[in-house]
């Protein structure tokens, strides 16, 4: 298995407004609506364990599976960005729901198979998507998940980087069982996204 | 979820709305009160028009939720304080515009109803494989908790407590998954595994008015309060209602024509046309075959458990309605009591030859006190809320009142099972209509606590806030008091 069963959540909550990234009780911490995207079987759930707990908070004793989950991020400049991670449905009699999900989403993360030709053609579809629907500021990001799996690689890296560039998003490997490059994933969104401005 | 950080804190635990009426009867918090009540009664003589009301109440609340902050008898209360008042604030304002706003136009109704018709018709053939549900996570009659917790929508009024049930709907249905998931080893449960089941839920439980329930709390509860996980989980809720609207064959991988025939005959079930289907079914000898089969599974299944519930509701249709007399266009009912399907029942169980096979399921139906062993009491009580849970289920879905001893007499001493709630399944809600328990009542001490949900407890605190309370200077103006006791 590539994540394990009984992990940790942190909190969820906060009582500021529903804009895309919007700014808590101080300039220097920023809640994000962050939404999950891809094919069932790609990796998402465990890509978001994988980032929650690698922050594991031993207080925190409830989870309630991995469809929500809030993580909070410390960047360099000591603003904090909390993650509210929304996980949608990957199967295909609910891609029709997605916009309800990824509405006045502040990123996006868009999450294919290294190995599976067709969840990277249905990565690209949810990129057209969101480009269509969604709010243009929204940071996206493309994810070609699997990366320990490299052996049995279809999807090659640089067709991958290529397309990413062309839709202006940006392109990371990562490997949710390896935890390899999990964190990078979302501390690069943190610095992407734009802040409310601050003092 | 520990901490005020939490989308159910404390904010209108009973204590917090005492407090908040406290306040509201001293002299000082004078002002406010006439600002409400001049709102009531303003917004309640102009003419319902959703999106403006919904504006109207957003900016009342925001603005007295900023007077509060200035003024006594809040100023200099912690932001925890402020946050009660303001729950406290929508919950007092909503209760008192319910009925005014509360599926106030025509379109709202209308959609009430046919959403409730589709439902009711694919809760009749609908499989958890339709939808995706994998076998590891599928329990249905773990999930009548679920439905059970969104049925409570009608019972309350304010918008955070409507809110509630779905989350705690939600909560359910997440504690089942994740059981699940530990028990097969599966990862933990995402989107994939939630949304079916939830669609499934809200199906089975088709609580009436669901449209306008949902659409209640999107307008009226306070926007900034509506975030985070409460607001993930509520786009959960609207998501399924969306999905189940557009249900076709395509999106319960059903052929169109299959897909169209399962409607077709639901209804005719519904309408108490198919009791004599075997005689009058000239219209498609290709379907005739099936169908018998169907009839013959929903009526005499025997085997498996997990068919108990379709044969609950499918066959109990077929009874419920066992007469085609139409008034003004709508099917006259001549409901069969409980006690008559049972003696049915009984007389079937005992030409059955499978008989001890049936009774398998329940452990403890021959067992003496004296054989008991305290291990045996959680197994025994969850045995017990399951059966009560059937059988409440049973009498509701026929509508009709639980009438025998099984409420009374097993009854525990203590408070342990305090949650069900017979007195709800009464006999003028077939009268009155699908609306009935809207109207009465923020009441109720029910405690899902019996549920065994971490969380439950935070998520209920909506519960046991005294209904009668009042403002005292608003009493007489007051358009919709909840009126119970
Ligand atoms: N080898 C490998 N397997 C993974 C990785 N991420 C997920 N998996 C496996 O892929 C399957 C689907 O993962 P899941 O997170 O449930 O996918 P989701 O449907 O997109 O949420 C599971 O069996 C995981 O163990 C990974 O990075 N490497
Ligand atoms: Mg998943």
């Amino acid at each position: 298995m590539g994540c394990s069963s009984s992990l940790p959540a942190s909190n969820a909550g906060g009582l500021s407004n529903a804009n895309n990234v919007s700014s808590d009780t101080d300039s220097k911490n920023f809640r994000v609506k962050l939404v999950l995207l891809g094919d069932s079987g790609v990796g998402k759930s465990c890509i978001v364990l994988r980032f929650v707990r690698g922050q594991f908070d031993p207080t925190s004793k409830v989870t309630v599976g991995a469809s929500f989950l809030s993580q909070t991020l410390a960047l360099e400049d000591s603003t904090t960005v909390k993650f509210e991670i929304w996980d949608t449905a990957g199967q295909e009699r609910y891609a029709a729901l997605a916009p309800l999900y990824y509405r006045g989403a502040g990123a996006a993360i868009v999450v294919y198979d290294i190995t599976s030709p067709e969840s990277f053609n249905k990565a690209q579809y949810w990129v057209k998507e969101l480009q269509k629907h969604g709010s243009p500021d929204m940071i996206m990001a493309l994810v070609g998940n699997k990366a320990d799996l490299h052996e049995n690689r279809t999807v090659s890296s640089q067709e991958a980087q290529e397309y990413a560039e062309r839709n202006s998003m940006f392109f990371i490997e990562t490997s949710a069982k390896t935890a390899d490059n999990i964190n990078q994933l979302f501390e690069e969104i943190a610095k992407r996204l734009p802040k409310p401005a601050s003092s | 979820m520990e901490g005020g950080g939490d989308s159910f804190g404390s904010s209108t635990a009973p204590l917090a709305w005492h407090d908040f009426l406290e306040r509201m009867r001293q002299p000082s918090a004078a002002e406010f009160v006439k600002s409400i009540k001049s709102f009531i009664v303003t917004f309640s003589n102009r003419a319902p028009d959703p999106e403006k009301d919904s504006a109207a109440v957003q900016e009342f609340l925001e603005n007295m939720e900023g007077a509060f902050r200035a003024h006594t008898p809040w100023a200099g209360s912690s932001e925890e304080e402020l946050e009660s008042a303001g729950e406290g604030l929508e919950k007092y304002v909503m209760t008192k515009l319910f009925n005014r706003v509360f599926a106030s136009v025509p379109e709202d109704v209308k959609s009430d109803e046919e959403l409730f018709e589709k439902m009711s018709l694919l809760q009749q053939f609908i499989r958890p494989e339709n939808l995706d549900i994998k076998p590891e996570y599928q329990n249905e009659t773990s999930w009548l908790l679920a439905q059970k917790e969104l049925q409570k929508i009608n019972m309350y009024k304010a918008p955070r407590d409507k809110l509630a049930c779905v989350l705690n709907c939600c909560k359910v249905i997440n504690n089942l998954l994740l059981n699940a998931s530990v028990v097969s080893n599966e990862n933990p449960p995402g989107a994939d595994e939630f949304l079916p089941v939830l669609i499934y839920v809200t199906i089975k439980a088709n609580p009436p008015q669901l449209h306008s329930n949902l659409l209640y709390i999107q307008r009226y509860r306070r926007q900034t309060r509506l975030v985070s996980e409460a607001q993930y989980f509520f786009t959960n809720i609207l998501s399924a209602e969306s999905f189940i609207w557009n249900i076709d064959g395509e999106s319960l991988s059903m052929n169109e024509l299959d897909f169209q025939r399962k409607m077709d005959s639901a209804r005719e079930r519904l309408l108490g046309l198919s009791a004599d289907s075997e005689n009058q079914d000239n219209q498609a000898n290709l379907d005739a075959q099936d169908r018998k089969s169907e009839n013959l599974k929903a009526n005499r299944n025997s085997d498996a458990r997990l068919s108990m519930k379709d044969h609950v509701q499918g066959s109990g249709q077929d009874m419920r309605r066992d007469s085609d007399v139409t008034v003004d266009g709508k099917p006259v009912e001549r409901v069969q009591s409980i006690s008559d399907i049972e003696k049915k029942g009984a007389a079937e169980l005992l030409n059955d030859d499978e008989l001890n096979k049936k009774f398998q399921e329940y452990p403890f139906l021959f067992a003496r006190a004296g054989d008991l062993t305290i291990a045996d009491v959680e197994s025994l009580l969850n045995s017990y809320k399951q059966l009560v849970l059937r059988y409440v289920a049973l009498a509701q879905g026929m509508g009709v009142s639980p009438e025998t001893t099984l409420a009374q007499s097993s009854q525990p001493p203590s408070d342990l099972v305090g949650s069900e709630e017979p007195e709800n399944v009464n006999d003028n809600e077939k009268s009155e209509g699908i609306s009935k328990t809207s109207d009465d009542v923020i009441s109720e001490n029910d405690r899902p606590e019996a549920l065994d949900i971490k969380t439950s407890e935070k998520m209920t605190q909506k519960t046991a806030v005294d209904p009668n309370d009042d403002l005292e200077a608003l009493k007489d103006e007051a358009p919709c008091q909840p009126e119970n006791a």
